[in-house]
């Protein structure tokens, strides 16, 4: 009797017990029609393995964790934010949606145009937040880049890195079902 | 070995052996790059701060992989829920709901499509697969992540290497 392919894939991982790896070898040498099946399952098996996330592809991501990991977690004790994560979904959200607006409130703190490095200014210069900190996630370009021209993951990430409690509240001109979220850090 | 998670030499240790891995797991089951790398962050930030003691290398290896298979699961299921709502209200996302970390990279279109496939699959053949070939696990240790018995891993396995071949298109080509 012919081999069929739940035995041929236990097989093919090396997960196959004796008796019964001896006896599918034994058919195997004799029946080329399971032959051929077990190459073409070997091959399924192989392109997927082949398909794997490579190492050039996961080395700057392995680095760049470790960095933020290294300056917020390790040595310090600290507890972390998670809000990176959940924001990203968020903002995959707004995407969709033409006319959104995002407003950040992390603490008290005056939002000025500036380069990327001054993006928001030191702690001690403190500001209330009003209507004019009301940014369009997409603007357009401009040769000096002003906050508006920022992405919203930019933002987060500076204040992420100056070791701000961010609240995060999105925003569309229509209402869709999910207008509001907020996420806050430690 | 005993491996305290707390502990920052030990953490560098687990964390250089072990990222690629979980990357790997967290990539192929949401097939989203960057969602892959904020769980990862994720799972290290819990395994560190949670300072847990593991008897063995392996066993801080198989918290890290439970951990970052859970959370990709749920992305992948809170992604679903938000693709359906946004349906429900006459949107469509503008962005690929897979997603596609792939992208800026010149990969081969075939492994794209391996890739694309192997994200279609239902969740619980997914996840067997992706541990069975991406993160190299045997039976013994897919069935100790995913709380299942080893015969049922098995069967997973062998269909979503079914399904596979259906989706790629080369189940005709097989016929003993
Ligand atoms: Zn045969």
């Amino acid at each position: 009797m012919c081999l069929d392919d739940q035995i041929l894939n236990t097989y093919i991982d090396g997960e196959l017990a004796q008796p019964w790896k001896s006896r599918v070898e034994n058919h195997l040498s004799t029946c080329s029609g399971c032959r051929m099946r077990l190459n073409s399952l070997k091959n399924i098996s192989d392109d997927i393995k082949n398909s794997v996330l490579s190492d050039e592809e996961i080395r700057p991501r392995q680095e760049r964790v470790l960095a933020m990991l290294e300056k917020n977690c390790l040595g310090k004790k600290k507890k972390f934010s998670l809000f990176r994560r959940q924001l990203r979904f968020s903002v995959g959200q707004l995407a969709g949606a033409a006319a959104a607006f995002v407003i950040v409130f992390a603490g008290a703190i005056a939002f000025t145009s500036g380069r990327a490095d001054q993006i928001i200014p030191a702690p001690e210069t403190e500001t209330d937040i009003d209507i004019a900190n009301i940014m369009p996630v997409r603007a357009v370009d401009s040769p000096q880049r002003g906050l508006d021209t920022f992405t919203l993951d930019e933002i987060l990430k500076n204040l992420d890195a100056r070791g701000y409690d961010v609240d995060v509240k999105l925003k569309s001109i229509k209402p869709v079902e999910f207008t509001e979220t907020e996420v806050l850090t430690n | 070995m005993e491996i305290r998670s707390g502990d920052d030499a030990v953490f560098r240790q687990v964390y250089k052996q072990v990222f690629p891995l979980v990357m790997r797991v967290a990539y192929h089951v949401t097939f989203n790059a960057d969602i892959a790398e904020d769980i990862c962050q994720d799972a290290f930030i819990r395994f560190y701060d949670k300072d847990m003691t593991f008897p063995s290398l392996d066993d801080a290896k198989f918290w890290l992989i439970r951990v970052v298979k859970n959370l990709a699961i749920n992305h992948v299921k809170r992604k679903a829920n938000e693709v359906a709502k946004m349906e429900k209200i006459g949107r469509t996302p503008t962005d690929n709901p897979f997603g596609d970390g792939a992208r800026e990279l010149l990969l081969n279109e075939s492994k794209v499509a391996v890739r694309r496939a192997v994200a279609q699959l239902p969740e619980i053949y997914r996840t067997a697969i992706v541990l069975r070939e991406y993160a190299d696990l045997d039976y013994q240790q897919i069935a100790k992540v995913l709380k299942i018995s080893e015969s049922n891993v098995k069967v997973r396995v062998h269909r979503a290497r079914k399904e596979l071949e259906v989706i790629l298109g080369r189940e005709d080509v097989n016929v003993p």
